[in-house]
């Protein structure tokens, strides 16, 4: 191979993925720029679960509102992992993820024998459960205590000497390297032919279920995947916060992931992160000034739902998209102007 | 053995048509508007929080069986005419969020203007005590909570079945812009409609207050029950709602006798066995 063609097989790669290493850069500065360190990692997390939800919703038009659970389902998981088990990281993770991902199957399942406002109730009613269970189970989930006594392990990898994550800017740093992974497979899914499948069924499930898709399969696959997208960042947060708490399988998890996908702007992927970032943003700030402060959210949703329903980054690239077919124009329009 | 098993199928029964009122709201505001309310629970605890206020402002508990159904029918059309009217035909997730976020803010509203910790609910007077049949008690609020639900219930049964607004409901389910081009004013009837879904969501809040205290986190734990109902019940169905409501008041009264703790999990195991069986509920009349 000459050197010509490996630089321009890197400038491929570049241009492939030049807005993956942006997102990267940006999250490297987030925590010397953002007032603390855990608000960047609250940020990031919630950002994975969010552009997770947009892999369903955006590019395949999977709706559901049991994300809570995906999440929740797997903090739990990796925190009796961590509490019981072992104390090896990838373990936890692994559990975490697993555990999530085997709900999504059995919730996707469900969800998909129906379709529209049904299926969504559906994934509702089993949220609920999954919410009620942990209340419930006292004796494994710590009911409204919750689990605490949570350990963050340090990363060992077999040969190396282990790397300490107890400073929250090491554990942001380790938690970053698998943000920046899964949105880079998130990413290739929808660029994949199984994402064009899915941005098919979105746009007409008949159609592509007489082209001879099995659209149901394809829609649980969806559920899994972004189950298990939604159980990485339920993982690592639990570890990030090491607690769990049945706050994580509540439906305002679920509400809040919706809320940044569609205020980010649904089926861009960046979108969800600027709107991760707003809504982890703003509940914080809120908080912190006024005890009632779920009030301002309510109000927040309502009237996004009124006045801002594309979304942000939909803003940003319709902007983006008549500055550029202006700079096109003007050109030729000078030209037609001198020939005339 | 014999006679607290009695009692508590009586307790279920009781419980279970307060859940056959809300789900049968949340049903038709479902089938008619497309709309999954979450605000129905918030309903459920302003109706149990104005009955506070309206019974010791007036002293008598039958004056808020009055007031309150007029005021939370009045707020409901409100919301609908200002707020939901907006969102008919938009993607369902818009509607959760915007009725979500009415319901946190009207939540927080009410730990704001009452205080976060629950408050207990007298009785009447006139009802308290107990009736004894063949030496079993049954409290007298109960019995009285029980006509009136079944009373109720049958007067919406008729209203749906019998009358012209009952009609274009049943209609607007299967299919509402036919209704409309049936030359009916659909956006009056839906505003009506809500307002009735929420005066009988008011109205089932001043009934339980007395007998479960009130406190503002009431509507989120009805909420749940209620989808559940609604998805044992089937969607759009009058009879699945009633159905679905006795089901999952008796189911949960009857495993207190046996196992307490799991009185609400209960519920959702008997929906996940009765979606296994049948993915559509008990009921149900479409998707």
């Amino acid at each position: 191979m000459s050197t010509g063609e490996k630089t321009s097989m890197l400038a491929a790669l570049w241009c492939e993925n030049r807005p993956i290493v942006v997102l990267a850069a940006l999250f490297i500065v987030f925590p010397f720029v953002l007032p603390y360190t855990a608000l960047a990692n609250e940020i990031m997390l919630f950002a994975l679960a969010a552009v997770a939800f947009d892999l369903c919703l955006g590019y395949s038009g999977v709706m559901m509102f049991c994300q809570a659970s995906f999440f929740g389902v797997a903090v739990y998981a990796t925190a009796l992992t961590l509490l019981h088990l072992t104390s090896n990281i990838f373990a936890a993770i692994a559990v975490g993820v697993i555990s999530a991902s085997a709900i999504a199957v059995v919730v996707g399942f469900m969800a998909t024998q129906r379709s529209g406002s049904y299926s969504v109730l559906l994934t509702l009613a089993f949220a609920e459960m999954i919410y009620f269970i942990a209340f419930q189970w006292s004796s494994l989930t710590g009911g409204d205590n919750g689990l605490t006594g949570i350990k963050r392990p340090n990363l060992e990898i077999f040969g190396f000497p282990s790397i300490s994550l107890q400073s929250s800017l090491s554990y942001y740093f380790f938690s970053l390297i698998f943000f920046i992974f899964a949105f880079y497979l998130i990413r290739r899914i929808t660029l994949s032919p199984f994402g064009k499948v899915l941005m098919a069924i979105r746009e007409n499930e008949q159609r592509a279920q007489a082209i001879g898709y099995n659209t149901r399969l394809y829609k649980v696959a969806v559920f899994v995947i972004g189950g298990a997208f939604m159980g990485l960042a339920g993982a690592l947060y639990c570890m990030y916060i090491c607690f769990a708490h049945i706050h994580y399988v509540h439906f305002e998890i679920s509400g809040n992931i919706v809320m940044m996908v569609l205020t980010g702007g649904m089926g861009t992927l960046f979108g969800p992160v600027v709107g991760a970032f707003i809504i982890v943003l703003a509940s914080d700030l809120a908080s912190a000034l006024w005890d009632r402060w779920m009030i301002v959210m309510g109000i927040l949703y309502i009237l996004f739902v009124l006045f801002a329903r594309g979304g942000i980054w939909g803003f940003y690239e319709k902007l983006l998209r008549t500055w550029k077919t202006q700079k096109r124009k003007s050109p030729l329009s000078k030209e037609a102007a001198a020939s005339s | 053995m014999i006679d607290l098993i009695i009692a508590q199928v009586f307790n279920g029964l009781v419980l279970g048509m307060i859940y056959v009122l809300l789900a049968m709201g949340l049903s038709i505001v479902w089938g008619m508007m497309d709309i999954i309310n979450f605000a129905h629970g918030l309903f459920f605890a302003l109706g149990a929080y104005l009955a506070f206020t309206v019974a010791a402002w007036s002293g008598s508990f039958f004056v808020c069986l009055l007031v309150v159904p007029l005021a939370t029918a009045a707020i409901g059309m409100l919301l609908e005419v200002s707020l939901l009217r907006r969102l008919y035909g938009q993607n369902i997730l818009y509607q959760i969020l915007m009725t979500y976020g009415i319901a946190i803010a009207g939540r927080e509203l009410i730990v704001l203007l009452y205080g976060p910790v629950g408050k207990s609910f007298d009785q009447p007077d006139l009802l308290t005590g107990v009736i004894s049949i063949a030496g079993i008690f049954f409290p007298i609020y109960r019995v009285f909570v029980f006509a009136v639900t079944i009373l109720l219930t049958m007067g919406m049964w008729f209203v749906i079945e019998k009358t012209r607004w009952g009609s274009i409901i049943r209609a607007g389910t299967e299919n509402l812009k036919m209704v409309s081009c049936l030359g009916i004013n659909i956006s009056g009837v839906l505003t009506l409609t809500f307002g009735v879904a929420m005066a009988i969501a008011g109205l089932s809040g001043v009934l339980a207050a007395p007998m479960r205290g009130i406190e503002p986190f009431m509507g989120d734990l009805i909420l749940g029950i209620c989808f559940a109902t609604v998805v044992i019940g089937g969607m759009g169905s009058f009879t699945g709602a009633v159905a679905g409501g006795l089901i999952v008041g008796l189911s949960q009264s009857l495993i207190t006798l046996v196992m307490p703790s799991a009185s609400v999990i209960i519920i959702f195991i008997v929906m996940a066995a009765i979606l296994l069986i049948r993915p559509r509920g008990l009921m149900g009349i479409r998707d």
